[in-house]
């Protein structure tokens, strides 16, 4: 028993890590010592995702099949960890000076266990305890800048936030009270009991479709988006977002079909959610609500892996290698909005007086399409090819229809930025450093592809 | 083996990095970045002819292969066959000429020259690709830094036109990359290499119908066929001169080529089905593009409508390839289809640039505004004749042998259906005699008189793609030679 505790333990290491982090970075606010606080988190996290490296390759679950060590829990450590690392580095120009300015990095820290419990639940209870670690943070995240739009958009990310977190543990009694047990692994169980089961299954949508601002459940993101940091805002479309998706893989990986036909729900969901990002991302005037309602739309196209998912052996890769994708160019899409600014009119001339900032806005963007050679197109041709390996080739055809609204969507920041220039305000280092690793990247992911894909099992 | 053809493939690259560089550290001249550019295009002409004199074969030969993603098993193949070597050669010789036109314009020349780099990297590529992924990346490049072209350098409503540009073009694009998603899911192991997906094509029965379809709408949109033509005329007519050449001249020969090689040779059976359907489009289209061309006072607008006319010529010998059972037939078809592909490129390449000429000089393209021109700029004027007369199909010209071949090959499957185009060529020699009518016969007005006859920069690009129209059609052995050894092989 003693030795499987330590076994248990020693996977758990990068959360534990990840904890640790969290801790260390507020005593050191608690010392009033906010620049140790931004070191020591930022190096916490870049150690945890340092020990996640050794658990590549294993399959494996701790505390008796509660939580799952597999490709997509360590790929989300992997991918989440630095992301966040990244975000607090962004963060930092925002914040520095205020009050409380440490306790900022703590919790995006601290938050960030969440998708990480999220990404590899094995258990109902993990998947609740998972949300409420994200959501808790965040709420106090969104809230942090104190003024009016900051306050009133918290107020509807947590309202929003316990009314889905009630429905899905409500929905989730049923799956308990079916199947006698909290394990995923059980969900078998839920054979001939169909309307449990699809209780059970809404919830769940419900619970994670807020999470990961999946249409139609979006509608906190671009208000909570708006009145946070731009850095808060760039956190939230990435890391809980993606700990959402996968763990929603997780569940529905576990759901045989044949008990209850999951993809007749989640296929609709992907359509929805792409179609609607976009639309209603083309009216937006305001550079985050843009990004707000885009991240929406990239969430439908997560949901296209997850609907293949036991019907394509590129599902799985296809989720991670998009998720790193996303990563990657979303966070440098927000880099280059917090130097830049949230109104879309400042974007003018950025192109011609910074070059480089202006160049690496459009890589972002246009990898955000899916244009090739870039981080976007290896996720989305996976993505594609998972969902037509399914058999699901309307979705992928909606999808496609919505790469081109996409490439509207986007190119309302690409054409202002070439045109007759402005002055442009000067770079900070930091938001520099996050912007050029985003980079490295999204350029790097289309290019090396295979280092990833080849270490996908 | 020494990699050429990849050497060639990736030097514009190369050049329009070093470009990039050099005006990010501020220290290029315009001169400097014209130079480069030209000195650049000029040595990828260059690695094309050496790899044409290295000897092509009927199949792809030097081939250069590198494993980029093995777990999906797509690689960097580059190679080259008849029909990809010419269309690679048209692509090298149009951009140097476009470079060397460009190279008056001094509006950000850093940039300028490097996009086109990267449009002629991206062009050959597609040409060269064998395989898939390698072709879809290729092709989307060219479509972002073709939009950039367009938005940055173009004529007053270019913004508006470069967005139309984007966005049709990508709407066309994305069906490819379903259909080749379709195509490796359907090979067996799964395989993004055109080399095996020509030699034992994988889809046959529905999967292969939906693939063609969506195959042809991607290709249907670049060509641009009728209904998916209305993003053509407003991309020309607001793109700059070198833009709309290479616009033109190569990047409207990536969908009839994607035509052959894929539609044609991995879904076989299925475009043999769709065939009277594609041929009875192609008809239609090639009529269309001459009529509302006709219909034209902008002389670029009417340049640009003419093109519509000959690549629906172009898609009309594919499918009668596809439809046909003699193999002579066949084969004659294609090889038209090919020239055609090569001497639009180089006919309607030198009728933009002599049309940007005019512009330059009078800031209009109305033909109404002109007249008597052939007094005034002699070289110019006559250059422009020998164009058009070569665009509507004159024996002795470029067009010509094409256009016949195409013809006869269609005949022996659709008489009908070629005699019905032989019309379009009637409509198209009436509309270049009343342009040559208008701009350069009868009286000059007053604030013409005293135009100047073509410069050096302007010989320079305009010499060349004379010589060679007439060479092609005088002697289009020398280049039919190349390409029908391959056609040979598609059409057994």
């Amino acid at each position: 028993m003693q030795m499987q505790i330590g076994r248990d333990l020693s996977l758990l290491l990068p959360e534990i890590a990840t904890l640790l982090t969290a801790v260390a970075a507020l005593v050191a606010e608690m010392l009033r010592r906010p620049r140790w606080a931004l070191i020591l988190s930022i190096v916490g996290l870049l150690i945890a995702t340092g020990l996640t490296l050794p658990l590549l390759g294993q399959e494996t679950t701790v505390f008796m099949g509660t939580l799952r060590v597999d490709t997509l829990s360590t790929w989300a450590k992997l991918i989440l960890l630095p992301s966040t690392a990244l975000t607090i580095l962004l963060v930092w120009p925002e914040v520095r000076g205020t009050d409380r300015e440490g306790t900022v990095y703590s919790l995006l820290a601290f938050t960030t266990l969440g998708p990480l419990i999220l990404a590899g639940a094995g258990d109902l209870m993990f998947l609740v305890l998972g949300l409420l670690l994200s959501s808790l943070g965040s709420f106090a995240l969104v809230a942090y800048p104190r003024d009016d739009r900051a306050t009133e958009a918290a107020m509807k990310y947590f309202v929003f936030g316990s009314v889905t977190g009630a429905i899905m543990i409500f929905g989730l009694t049923f799956w308990f009270g079916a199947t006698g047990s909290t394990l995923l692994a059980t969900l078998g169980r839920l054979q001939g009991n169909s309307l449990a089961a699809i209780a059970g299954l809404i919830a769940v949508l419900v619970g994670l479709g807020y999470k990961g601002a999946i249409a139609p459940f979006h509608f906190w993101a671009p208000d909570a988006y708006d009145g946070a940091p731009i850095a808060v805002a760039a956190f939230l479309s990435v890391v809980p977002k993606i700990g959402a998706v996968f763990a929603l893989a997780q569940v529905v990986g576990s759901l045989p079909a044949h008990v209850a036909d999951w993809p007749l729900v989640v296929a609709p969901l992907a359509a929805v959610s792409m179609t609607y990002g976009n639309l209603a991302a083309l009216s937006q005037t305001n550079m985050v609500r843009l990004l707000a309602y885009s991240s929406i739309a990239q969430a439908g196209y997560f949901l296209l892996a997850v609907t293949a998912i036991g019907q394509s052996d590129l599902a799985i890769s296809a989720l991670v290698v998009f998720a790193a994708a996303y990563a990657a160019m979303n966070l440098g899409a927000f880099a280059i909005g917090a130097r830049i600014s949230r109104d879309l009119t400042a974007f003018v001339g950025i192109g011609r007086t910074a070059p480089w900032t202006g160049g690496a806005m459009v890589i972002f963007l246009l990898s955000l399409v899916g244009v090739p050679p870039l981080a976007g197109f290896v996720g989305k041709l996976l993505l594609f090819g998972s969902v037509i390996d399914g058999g699901y080739i309307w979705l992928a055809i909606i999808g496609i229809l919505n790469s081109v609204l996409s490439l509207a969507v986007y190119l309302r920041i690409i054409i202002p930025m070439y045109q007759p220039a402005q002055s442009v305000p000067r770079a900070s280092r930091p938001t520099a450093i996050v912007w050029m690793t985003a980079f490295v990247f999204t350029i790097g992911l289309g290019l090396g592809a295979q280092l990833l894909i080849g270490r996908i099992v | 083996m020494f990699p050429l053809v990849s050497l060639t493939l990736f030097l514009p690259l190369v050049g329009a990095a070093t470009l990039i560089v050099l005006s990010g550290l501020r220290r290029l001249t315009p001169r400097a970045a014209y130079v480069i550019g030209i000195v650049i295009t000029a040595l990828t002409l260059l690695g094309v002819v050496g790899v044409w004199l290295r000897g092509v074969g009927s199949t792809f030969s030097q081939v250069d292969e590198v494993a980029w993603i093995p777990s999906l098993g797509a690689s960097y193949r580059v190679g080259v066959d008849g029909i990809s070597l010419a269309l690679a050669m048209l692509t090298a010789l149009l951009f140097l000429v476009a470079l060397i036109f460009s190279s008056s314009l001094t509006e950000r020349p850093g940039s300028y020259v490097a996009l086109f780099l990267l449009l002629e990297t991206s062009c050959l590529g597609v040409f060269l690709a064998l395989d898939m992924v390698l072709f879809y990346v290729f092709w989307e490049v060219s479509l972002v830094a073709m939009y950039f072209i367009i938005d940055g350098w173009g004529h007053a409503g270019r913004q508006r036109a470069a967005l139309t540009f984007f966005l049709y073009t990508l709407l066309g694009s994305l069906p490819l990359l379903l259909a080749i998603l379709a195509l490796y899911l359907g090979s067996n192991p799964h395989t993004f290499d055109i080399r095996s997906l020509v030699a034992s094509p994988p889809l046959s029965g529905l999967a292969a119908t939906l693939t063609l379809v969506a195959l042809l709408i991607a290709f249907a949109i670049k060509i641009p066929v009728f209904p998916f033509h209305t993003w053509l005329p407003a991309a020309h007519v607001e793109a700059s001169t070198a833009g709309s050449v290479v616009l033109a001249g190569v990047l409207l020969k990536l969908g009839t080529y994607g035509l052959i090689r894929f539609a044609l040779e991995m879904t076989p059976d299925a475009f043999r089905q769709a065939a009277p359907a594609v041929a009875v489009i192609a008809v239609f289209s090639a009529l269309y593009g001459a009529l509302v061309a006709l219909a034209q006072n902008d002389l670029k607008r009417m340049v640009a409508y003419t093109s519509v006319n000959h690549m629906g010529y172009v898609v009309l010998g594919v499918a009668a390839a596809a439809a046909a059972v003699d193999p002579r037939a066949r084969t004659l078809a294609i090889d038209g289809a090919v020239l055609q592909m090569i001497s639009h490129g180089v006919v309607t390449g030198a009728l933009f640039l002599l049309v940007g000429m005019l512009q330059d000089r009078t800031v209009t393209r109305e033909m109404g505004a002109f007249g008597g021109l052939l007094r005034v700029t002699p070289i110019l004027g006559w250059s422009f004749i020998l164009a058009a007369f070569a665009s509507l199909g004159l024996p002795g010209l470029a067009h010509f042998p094409a256009e016949f071949q195409i013809f006869l090959g269609t005949f022996q499957v659709w008489p009908i259906a070629a005699a019905i185009t032989v019309v379009g060529i009637v409509i198209t020699a009436g509309l270049y005699l009343r342009a040559i009518q208008a701009t350069f016969f009868g009286v000059v007005p007053e604030r013409w008189v005293h135009l100047p006859d073509l410069g050096h920069r302007e010989a320079w690009t305009i010499v060349p793609l004379l010589v060679l129209i007439v060479m092609l059609g005088v002697a289009p052995r020398a280049l039919l030679d190349v390409i029908h050894r391959t056609v040979e092989l598609i059409a057994s």
